[in-house]
């Protein structure tokens, strides 16, 4: 094989026309939905409703509905929600970190991922609140001055939590949707019905296209990725706080927080990949999301599944070299003890298959990618079972020690999120255009004025108002 | 526009006026011009305002809702919110008292001494009532036996008088349909069919437990004399029959003697449970733990056990060896033979004995029965030889013998003796009656507070019998399995709702006062004789037994004590006591016969064999079944395996492997044509082919907590007695198809995992030694501890600061204070699935160790709750700060605040937290702990904790409260010795100490700085509060664990 490395790989595929780019990425939201999005559709509601049966068990005769026993205080409602904030690292490490680091070929794939952050932080952000003992009073949780003089703890970590996982949905939010307004102003000069243009109308907020509205846009979306950069490292940061202000033996371990973010930005990608799998197939994206994206992303797996596998790796060191017997214990425990297979799980998930990517072949294949991006996921959610549950069923005092086992709420709840993500993913898919239309045309062959070598002289404006202009 | 708005006000003015004007037919008139129809004064009257006072607003602009209808509906609407947002809390109208008892104080609690009836042991007790109802039952500090400590089935006692469960009415069962009936038809009936079975010359039974009570004793006597046709039967499910029989036959008469152990410095304990189950155990354990005392390092005694059966007797002892109890005999005449040619034959012994070929055969350790041969030689006079009660006859007759020559005689306390007014029936006895109830000789059978049915061996047919007999008759608290078939049940007053008094000692009456009126239509047992006896229903008064009691004290008692007071004094003094102490009367019947030689000769060995055996054994919750149906001692973990609710087969690791069984397996039992499963439990420390079940469970009607809880032994008994009555040998065993589920509030480890092995031990949270190492070294312990200097500025407590001490070597593991905690912070029951899935609620527990061998592990027990810890990981990690410290040291929780986040509990290295996964109460069992009246148990100064709330240790802040109010109200400070805590208080070995550690005088802050003194998990610098006292053991140094 022989590659011309003076020439940049085109992010978009097959040069299309900017016409064609508005058509393609908004005929998911102009034609009705068909048979195999209400299938889809069906499936996650009906994964939805056995989350909320289980939750309204839960809600009726309390906690005790779960596995949850002494000691094991937290067990799948924490790993659930350490497994969905991860999942919504990806979002806003692909939107503000990459566009800070001008990565173009995130473009294509931001939108989708950003929606994914919003979805999974708004999935994670429900267990906080149901897995405590009275959900009735979890705005106890929240700083308000009130009758009882009482004022929130700020030691806790949970109470950083509350924070930094709130904080960090609104900006993603924010960042979502400032994004969103020029598609929002695209998609309003399409569209011919009268609802959808009220409401394209109202979100567009007056956007025409104008050269002065993307100097104002690129100034706010240069502001809020630089605002959302330090977000993704502190969200998971101060969420593995939670663990590691304790005293707990395998919680108690200052590795955490890189490790938290590595960890989440490994799963988070691995469930962007896997998704836009999807969706690029479906809705005949595999020129706008193309190979080339999908090998990028899998390059960022291996460097992120290698950080964690290092972090395994330098936990058990830590273990070691500290001295520490009940340290040493717990990672023993952890590798050979009653919650072995859990462990090797996560390895094998988390650190042996992501390594196949070494192989052009499996990073370029979509099913292995698919298969990769899955048991990434497997393992990310098994890592955080093993921390918490391995941890916490055999800490200091042998008398104290007990299994955790999961009980079928548990399992519908989980069930539950997923049906919730996939649920909001799938509305989303049919509402608002999933790749950015205004980011894709910015990376079209040409849109750029650049010195290339093939001496194409022909400057395409950045803008895109002539599109909408051809719809109205 | 104003004009317009009272338009309508005018017509409907003038319509009322018209209307009204019809109605009365007559027209009022305020003044003169109305009268005259002055148009001008109609106009004012029609328009009630003024012109322009109302021209601020217009009608139009309001939208169509008046002022008046924006009151009514807003006044609606409150009164409606007001009306459904009743408080949940609310539970009913609060009534002062109309007429205020003299005695009692709303908030402040009585204490009334009375007298425990749960065993044939009768320890005083000191009652608290508030507000009229018992809500915690305690030692009474006056009693001179158990001196303010009762034991754990003594403190949960109080939740039976609350029992839904409890019969309300006597019941009546014909044609098996039951039918409440009236007490004056019962006693018309009971009456006449007494009177005829006197006329017609057929026997009356009546069935009683072990008589301790001298007046009912004479009530029952008298019951004779009025219906001679009456006979006494009388049992004890687990009794002392072959000690007692042995002494006999050895010294000739008398009774077993009572042994000071506090003056022993050697124990041997043969099978031996007298600090569980046997004996006065509260006084035993007392005894034995004040010579295993932290602070007496000089007087430590050292205890041999010798046992098959892991009991908590044997768990702590310093060398313990395990013998099939059929062995036992042939143990102890090898060793009595032994020491008999050490001390230059004082006995003759006939046979050939060899201790030596006995320990290799029964792989007993050589050096340890050197050391105990030395040791009960060189401690003459200050040993003692103990075998347990359910060792047969033999055994007992050479365990006397052996302390005979040994001179441990000196041993026997030799002013006091027990007492029984009622001797067990024998087989003959028993044989007799039934025989007769067959043959229809009996037309009579009343069960006085006895379930015959349950504890009987089956093949006497008591069952059958009983059927046979036209009237029987059942007193007793709850229904059970004889009242099932008894034509009435009769219901009984609660012991806490009674009269009694028990004199189980030479010279110590104890009294036994109601401290509530009967909750139910009941009557005290006492009371339904006394109406037969009268033959007359109208003799029934309430307070018969009360004044029987009184006259016959006043007869007796009163008396022979030649008191220099009138009775009346006499008698309200020894109420309020609970316990008169006659020091002259009595003390000239103790006498001890002389030692019998021939009774020594006459033993012999017998063949031995080496079958399975079965040894059924007296539990330490349930008693011998009566208290099944509490839910407390149910949910109570067993000393040693800590399993609840459930007995089980326990077998060694060996016999599992032989038997192909694991813990869960079950297998069947086989003695003859009588069979039974239990399921299978791996105890360490039981000896090879030995099968241990305890007794008490498997009632099948013992209400809706103790039905069908565990497996009923009771079928395997017999009356044909061949080795011992609870000891079979030559019984078939083999594997069951299914498995079962035993519950453990502890993980079995297993003890060859090396990772886990000792790991309490290598984590410093038992820190040992033994009595010779702290001799020579006594700060042997110093380079272990790791206390930690902490970056932040250490929190100053000014004034008192609370803590606690535990001394390990005298904690035995007994669970009184796990009890008492119960009771005393309204611990919910949460059932066996809850306890499965690791949810027990104690705030206290006693955790369980083992070291050493699977086959012979070294046994450590830790009372462990909250540490209170001066920086408590708890606390910084509440989001919401519902767990925070107090300025007296406490680590508070506060449960309004409670979100329950659970992650103090996770970040509790001790893990003493309790989260409620469910309202409890009505979680277990349908809501059985919520039925009425068993509310009225709970302590009012405790809140009832809801769902979702984290729980711990308070170091029953209550009392502190309590003691601080007093202080506060005498206008001193407060004191540390002014609080004493429910763990502490039920402590039989004084184990618990609680106070200030600020006050340098305290006990506490003795334990603090003693050599000894250690806190758990101190290299993470909680800096707890409670610190324990290492576990010494008084073996040779190479022998420590």
């Amino acid at each position: 094989m022989s590659f011309d490395y003076s020439k940049e790989i085109p992010i978009i595929e097959g040069g299309p026309k900017l016409a064609d780019i508005d058509d393609v990425i908004a005929r998911p939201l102009d034609t009705r939905p068909d048979r195999k999005f209400y299938i889809a559709l069906s499936i996650t509601l009906t994964m939805l409703a056995i989350g909320a049966v289980s939750l309204g068990l839960t809600f009726y005769y309390g906690i005790g509905m779960w596995g949850n026993n002494q000691p094991n205080g937290w067990a799948f409602d924490i790993t659930n929600f350490v497994f969905w904030i991860g999942i919504g690292h990806a979002g806003t490490l692909i939107s503000a970190i990459l566009f800070l680091l001008r990565q173009k070929w995130r473009n294509g794939i931001s939108r989708f991922a950003e929606g994914m952050t919003i979805f999974a932080v708004m999935t994670a952000g429900i267990f906080p609140l149901i897995h405590v003992g009275r959900p009735w009073l979890a705005a106890y949780l929240f700083p308000y001055p009130n009758e009882h003089g009482i004022w929130i703890n700020f030691i806790s970590p949970l109470i950083w939590d509350v924070f930094a996982v709130s904080t960090y949905f609104t900006v993603s939010l924010i960042f979502w949707y400032v994004g969103l307004i020029p598609d929002l102003a695209t998609l309003r000069d399409r569209t011919a019905g009268k609802i959808k243009k009220i409401l394209y109308s109202i979100f567009s907020l007056g956007w025409r296209h104008s050269n002065r509205h993307w100097h104002h846009y690129e100034m706010v979306y240069l502001v809020l990725a630089g605002f959302a950069t330090p977000l993704v490292l502190s969200v998971h940061t101060i969420v593995s706080f939670d663990f590691a202000v304790s005293v707990l033996p395998g919680w108690h371990t200052t590795i955490f927080p890189p490790y938290f973010v590595a960890g989440a930005v490994f799963s988070g990608f691995a469930m962007v990949q896997n998704v836009l799998i999807f969706v690029r197939k479906i809705f005949n994206f595999e020129h706008i999301i193309t190979i080339n994206t999908l090998e990028r992303m899998n390059k960022v797996i291996i460097l992120t599944g290698s950080m964690v596998g290092y972090a395994y790796a330098m936990e058990f060191f830590t273990a070691w070299y500290s001295g520490n017997p009940a340290e040493q214990f717990v990672f023993i425990n952890r590798a050979f003890g009653p919650y072995a297979w859990a462990y090797w799980t996560m390895v094998s998930c988390n650190v042996i298959f992501p390594q196949l990517f070494w192989f052009r072949k499996i990073r370029r294949t979509i099913p292995y990618m698919l298969i990769i991006g899955i048991l990434v996921n497997v393992g990310m959610w098994f890592e955080r079972f093993v921390i918490i549950v391995t941890s916490l069923s055999r800490d200091y005092l042998p008398s104290s020690w007990r299994m955790f086992y999961p009980t079928l709420t548990d399992l519908g709840i989980l069930t539950g999120s997923f049906g919730l993500f996939f649920t909001l993913l799938l509305l989303f898919i049919k509402t608002l255009p999933v790749v950015s239309i205004s980011e894709v045309k910015s990376v079209l062959e040409g849109a750029q004025p650049s010195h290339l070598h093939n001496g194409s002289e022909e400057v395409i404006s950045h803008s895109s108002n002539d599109s909408g202009v051809n719809h109205a | 526009m104003e004009q317009e708005r009272l338009t309508g006000m005018n017509n409907s003015n003038n319509s009322d006026n018209n209307s009204s004007e019809d109605i009365k037919g007559s027209r009022f008139w305020r003044s003169l011009k109305e009268l005259g129809s002055d148009s001008e004064i109609n106009e004012t009257k029609a328009n009630e305002f003024m012109q322009g006072v109302t021209d601020d607003f217009d009608i139009k602009q309001l939208a169509g809702v008046s002022r008046r209808k924006f009151l009514a509906l807003l006044s609606a609407s409150v009164a409606f919110a007001a009306a459904s947002c009743s408080n949940y809390k609310d539970k009913g109208e609060i009534v002062p008292y109309n007429k205020k008892p003299e005695e009692i104080t709303p908030g402040i609690a009585n204490y009334y001494a009375s007298t425990c009836t749960g065993c044939s042991n009768a320890c005083g007790i000191l009652i608290k009532t508030r507000e009229g109802r018992p809500i915690k039952v305690d030692g009474n500090p006056q009693h001179p036996v158990n001196m303010g400590k009762i034991c754990a089935i003594g403190q949960a006692s109080v939740l039976n008088l609350y029992d839904p469960n409890r019969l309300r009415k006597p019941i009546k069962i014909s044609g098996g349909s039951p039918s409440e009936i009236p007490w004056t038809n019962v006693d018309d009936l009971m009456i006449q069919a007494l009177t005829e079975a006197q006329n017609s010359n057929k026997q009356i039974a009546i069935i009683t437990g072990k008589i301790v009570s001298p007046t009912e004793s004479k009530l029952l006597n008298e019951f004779k004399a009025k219906y001679p046709n009456t006979l006494f039967y009388s049992y004890e499910f687990f009794n002392d029959d072959i000690r007692l029989n042995a002494w006999k036959k050895v010294y000739g008469s008398g009774l077993p003697p009572l042994i000071n152990w506090d003056m022993a410095n050697v124990i041997l304990s043969l099978e031996g449970d007298f600090l569980g189950s046997e004996g006065h155990s509260i006084e035993n354990i007392r005894l034995f733990s004040s010579k295993r005392d932290g602070y007496n390092k000089k007087e430590f005694n050292r205890f041999y056990s010798v046992e098959g059966a892991m009991s908590l007797t044997g768990m702590n002892a310093d060398y313990r060896m395990r013998l099939r109890p059929d062995a036992q005999l042939e143990f102890v005449l090898n060793l009595l033979n032994e020491v008999n040619n050490r001390l230059n034959k004082p006995l003759t012994i006939n046979g050939n004995y060899s201790l030596h070929s006995f320990a290799m055969q029964h792989g007993l350790s050589d050096k340890t029965i050197d050391l105990l041969v030395n040791d009960l030689l060189s401690n003459r006079g200050s040993a003692i030889v103990y075998a347990g009660s359910k060792l047969p006859e033999e055994v007992h007759v050479a365990v006397n013998a052996l302390n005979e020559i040994l001179g441990n005689a000196k041993l026997y306390n030799r002013d006091e003796q027990q007492i029984v007014f009622s001797s067990s029936s024998d087989k003959q006895q028993w044989e007799d009656l039934i025989n007769n109830m067959k043959n229809g000789n009996v037309s009579i059978v009343i069960h006085y507070d006895t379930n015959p049915i349950y504890h009987l061996p089956k093949d006497y047919g008591y069952e059958s019998a009983l059927r046979k007999v036209p009237l029987s008759v059942s007193l007793t608290e709850q229904e059970n399995e004889t009242s099932s078939l008894c034509t009435y049940t009769l219901p009984i007053n609660h012991a806490l709702e009674s009269w009694g008094d028990y004199n189980i000692r030479t010279g110590i009456y104890s009294l036994q006062q109601p401290v509530i009126y009967p909750l139910y239509t009941t009557r005290q047992k006492e009371a339904a004789l006394m109406v037969w006896l009268a033959g007359n229903k109208a003799a029934f008064k309430d307070n018969m037994y009360h004044e029987y009691l009184m006259s016959n004290w006043e007869k007796g008692l009163f008396q022979s004590m030649n008191m220099p007071v009138d009775f009346k004094t006499f008698w309200f003094t020894s109420l309020e006591n609970g316990v008169v102490q006659n020091t002259k009367a009595g003390r000239e019947g103790i006498q001890q016969g002389s030692f019998s030689r021939s009774s020594v000769s006459a033993l012999s060995s017998k063949p031995q064999s080496n079958g399975f055996i079965l040894y059924i054994k007296h539990n330490y919750n349930l008693g011998d079944g009566k208290y099944a149906n509490n839910g407390w001692l149910q949910e109570l973990p067993h000393p040693v395996s800590k399993v609840v609710w459930d007995n089980y087969a326990a077998i060694s690791p060996e016999t599992a492997k032989e038997l192909n069984v694991e813990t869960n397996d079950k297998i069947e039992i086989t003695i003859g044509n009588r069979r039974q499963e239990f399921p299978v439990f791996i105890q360490p420390g039981t000896a090879d082919k030995v099968i241990v079940v305890e007794a008490g469970y498997g009632r099948s009607k013992a209400g809706d907590v103790g039905s069908d809880i565990g497996v009923n032994t009771n079928v395997l008994l017999t009356k044909d007695i061949q080795l011992a009555p609870f000891i079979f040998n030559n019984i078939a065993v083999q594997k069951a198809h299914g498995s079962y589920n035993l519950v453990t509030t502890q993980e079995m480890h297993s003890l060859d995992e090396t990772r886990v092995k000792d790991m309490h031990l290598k984590r410093g949270i038992i820190r040992q030694g033994t009595v010779q190492e702290f001799k020579e070294n006594p700060g042997f312990l110093e380079k272990e501890k790791r206390e930690q200097p902490s970056v932040n500025k250490d929190v100053q407590y000014k004034n008192v600061k609370w803590g606690m001490g535990i001394d390990l070597n005298k904690c035995i593991g007994c669970n009184a204070c796990v009890v008492s905690c119960d009771v005393e912070n309204n611990i919910p029951v949460v059932g066996k699935d809850q306890v499965d899935r690791g949810r027990i609620m104690h705030w206290f527990r006693v955790d369980r160790y083992y070291s050493g061998t699977p086959e012979d592990p070294i046994v450590y027990n830790q009372p462990m709750l909250c540490q209170h810890c001066d920086t408590a990981p708890c606390e910084n990690v509440c989001p919401v700060a519902a767990t925070s410290h107090s300025p007296d040291g406490l680590n508070q929780m506060a449960y309004n605040r409670c979100v329950g986040t659970r992650y103090c509990s996770n970040n509790c290295p001790y893990k003493v937290r309790r989260f409620n996964f469910f309202n409890f109460r009505d979680h277990f069992a349908d809501g059985y702990y919520q039925q009425e009246p068993i509310e009225l148990v709970y302590n009012p100064e405790v809140t009832v904790r809801s769902r979702g709330v984290m729980e711990k240790c308070t170091f029953c802040v209550q009392r502190i409260m309590l003691a601080r109010e007093k202080a506060i109200e005498e206008n001193r400070p407060l004191k540390g010795s002014d609080v004493e805590t429910a763990c502490q208080q039920a402590c039989p070995s004084r184990a618990i100490v609680f106070g200030d550690v600020n006050d340098p005088e305290s006990v506490v802050s003795k334990h603090r700085v003693h050599e000894l003194g250690y806190h758990v998990l101190a290299e993470i610098n909680t800096r707890p509060n409670i610190t324990y006292l290492a576990k010494l053991r008084n073996t040779l140094p190479e022998d420590k664990a």
